[in-house]
């Protein structure tokens, strides 16, 4: 029998498999598959894209013939399989379809990859073609050992900062992964944000892209990991992106402001959404430049730690719930002195521009919008995540918005700028404002 | 001596039959069970207009069984880089005994196959391991074309590239 571990090898699209299926005449056919995922030791499922003679002949006669190649080893297997049905809606509907998409858009092949639905088989035997093989490679880290490891540290995070922090340190420490990100849900403006990310030249934190776009946002999207062992450097994000902006107006210009940091040249990609109550929280990402980098067995263990991080994200909403109030009675700290800085903000994006400098726009914009105002305004400088979920000026969704998330990019916008104007954490779900330059503020089309 | 169908064997497609493509053959049993295995290289002989196909031996126990049955063979040839891929059926398929520039037409294959697939990403040590075989393990299965189709992928794919004449039976085959 072929180890599972193997057989998700074998499938995953990196040699493709070869089907030989019979007509009811008995004419032989031959063809290759696009797509195959394992569905369980007795199930597997191949991806249905043309009505051509493939399935014509297992509508006939269910008997197929598979050919697989494990792709390190060289090993040849023959799966022999019985069509059962094909599915057109449902999970793994959904996951083919994902990872097709992300395979078309990554081979070009957009417009003639499409799927029409998913062929379930039965196997019904295996067998192991002789010949020569090559040893297996020892993995570069053992999945198991290194989730464990690294799940150890996510629920002694005290905040939403520093689980992002562990969960980016463990994977590049126990994981060897160097190119990693998170990005999260704006479920209202149907984008994704940075929030976090390790080993590139700009953390690239603030950075936006759609939902439905790429790897990342398809993942999003089909709330199902997509992993890619061949990257064309041609689709890569940065690229993709820049080219984008160039094609667009002044108006879109803020929206690559901040430039997404992918690689230039990826060879291997897995997004795994994070999963949240309803819609997924966002979507950890990582990249290498090596192709087949990552295994079935990594986005296995990737998958474990991304439902750990959404339980953890929403066991700190929940405290948030039932969290302190603001402090009352913290000392009015005295007015910074020197030349005042411009502020504006602009309602039509909610952007915020230090100076001339743009910092942030949307939830994160308003949020600092209303600190400032309240620091002008009434001398405040400790505020408390609760309030501002419930303060109108904000603006959130809806009450499940990750405030949280917001809060991690805008600190980390301040700090990555160097701005005049900082956060800093007090304790839990509480923070304080630190303003180093007189201010004024300038609402610039505000009724407009 | 059956005729040679020429149309469906023009130089150029000749040429890309016995380059360094993708190789795949089928059968199947009486049952309707299908046979499967890969080929390493293919040769061409104009005089015959018959195909040639080489196999590892103890990989095409159930392909040579099913396709010595019945004669029926499918052949997919594929080239990894373009995604070309053409169908060749036939009905007169028979074990055929390794002549003369039969070895030295795999050696080419193994060579032209690994440069391909190197190109593309592969170690050249995973193609030669995938094409292993010795000398004497190798067999040979010809067949006459019958049907030829256009199998590369998107939604033209299985579309007939020509028709072919009746197939010559060939007289005194096994």
């Amino acid at each position: 029998m072929i180890p599972v571990r193997a057989l998700r090898d074998c499938l995953d699209g990196v040699i493709p498999g070869v089907v030989s299926t019979c007509a009811a005449d008995g004419t032989p056919n031959v063809a290759y598959m696009s797509q195959g995922q394992y569905l369980d030791d007795g199930h597997l499922a191949l991806s249905y894209q043309f009505f051509n003679r493939t399935h014509q002949n297992l509508l006939a006669n269910p008997r197929v013939t598979l050919g697989l190649i494990h792709p390190k080893t060289a090993q040849q297997y023959r799966l022999h399989l019985v069509y059962e049905r094909t599915e057109t809606r449902g999970p793994v509907f959904e996951s083919m379809k994902a990872k097709l998409a992300g395979i078309a858009s990554h081979t070009g092949m957009s417009g003639v990859f499409r799927l029409l639905g998913s062929d379930i088989y039965r196997i019904e035997r295996v067998e192991v073609v002789p010949g020569s093989t090559l040893p297996a490679p020892s993995p570069l880290v053992d999945p198991l050992l290194a989730l464990r490891t690294c799940m150890a540290r996510l629920p002694t995070s005290p905040d939403a900062e520093s689980l992002l922090d562990a969960l980016l340190d463990g994977l590049q420490t126990h994981f060897a992964i160097e190119h990693a990100l998170v990005m999260m849900l704006d479920p209202r403006r149907d984008r994704l944000y940075t929030v976090a990310s390790r080993g590139y030249a700009t953390s690239g934190v603030g950075s936006e892209i759609h939902v439905g776009e790429g790897v990342i946002g398809v993942a999003a999207r089909e709330r199902t990991p997509i992993r890619i062992s061949h990257v064309t450097s041609e689709y890569a994000y940065g690229l993709a992106m820049r080219e984008g902006a160039e094609r667009q107006g002044m108006g879109d210009l803020l929206e690559t402001e901040i430039p997404f940091p992918g690689l230039v040249s990826p060879g291997s990609q897995l997004a795994v959404p994070i999963p949240g109550a309803h819609e997924p929280l966002g979507v950890l990402f990582v990249e290498s430049p090596t192709e087949m980098r990552f295994t079935h067995a990594e986005e296995d263990a990737l998958v474990a730690l991304a439902t750990q991080v959404g339980g953890l994200f929403r066991l700190f909403l929940a405290e948030l719930e039932l969290g302190d109030e603001a402090q009352p009675g913290v000392a009015r700290e005295p007015r910074p002195q020197g030349p005042p800085l411009r502020v504006r903000h602009y309602a039509a994006n909610d952007s915020v521009f230090l100076g001339d400098d743009y910092l942030i726009k949307g939830v994160a914009g308003n949020i600092l919008w209303t600190l400032l105002q309240d620091h002008q305004a009434l001398g405040r400088t400790h505020f408390s995540n609760r309030e501002l979920r419930a303060d109108p000026r904000v603006r959130l969704p809806d009450q499940s918005d990750n405030l949280e998330a917001r809060l991690v990019l805008l600190h980390r916008r301040l700090a990555e700028r160097e701005a005049c104007v900082r956060l800093e954490k007090t304790g839990r779900g509480r923070f304080r404002l630190l303003v180093a330059r007189p201010l004024e503020l300038e609402d610039m089309d505000t009724g407009a | 001596m059956p005729t040679a169908p020429s149309l469906l064997l023009d130089p150029e497609l000749t040429r890309f039959l016995t380059g360094g493509l993708s190789i795949n053959a089928g059968s199947a049993s009486a049952a309707g069970v299908p046979s499967l295995c890969r080929a390493f290289g293919c040769r061409v002989a104009p005089d015959a207009g018959r195909l040639k196909l080489f196999f590892a031996a103890p990989q095409a126990v159930d392909l040579v069984r099913d396709a010595t049955r019945s004669g029926a063979l499918a052949v997919v040839f594929s080239e990894p880089p373009t995604h070309r891929t053409i169908q060749i059926k036939g009905e007169d398929a028979r074990l055929e005994a390794l002549t003369d520039g039969d070895l030295a037409c795999v050696t080419a294959y193994r060579a032209a196959f690994a440069q391909c697939l190197v190109f593309l990403g592969f170690t050249e040590g995973m193609v030669r391991t995938l094409l292993d075989c010795p000398d004497e393990a190798l067999v040979g299965l010809s067949f006459t074309p019958s049907a030829l189709f256009n199998s590369t992928p998107g939604a033209q794919a299985g579309t007939p590239l020509t028709s072919a004449p009746p197939p010559p039976r060939a007289p005194g085959g096994p």
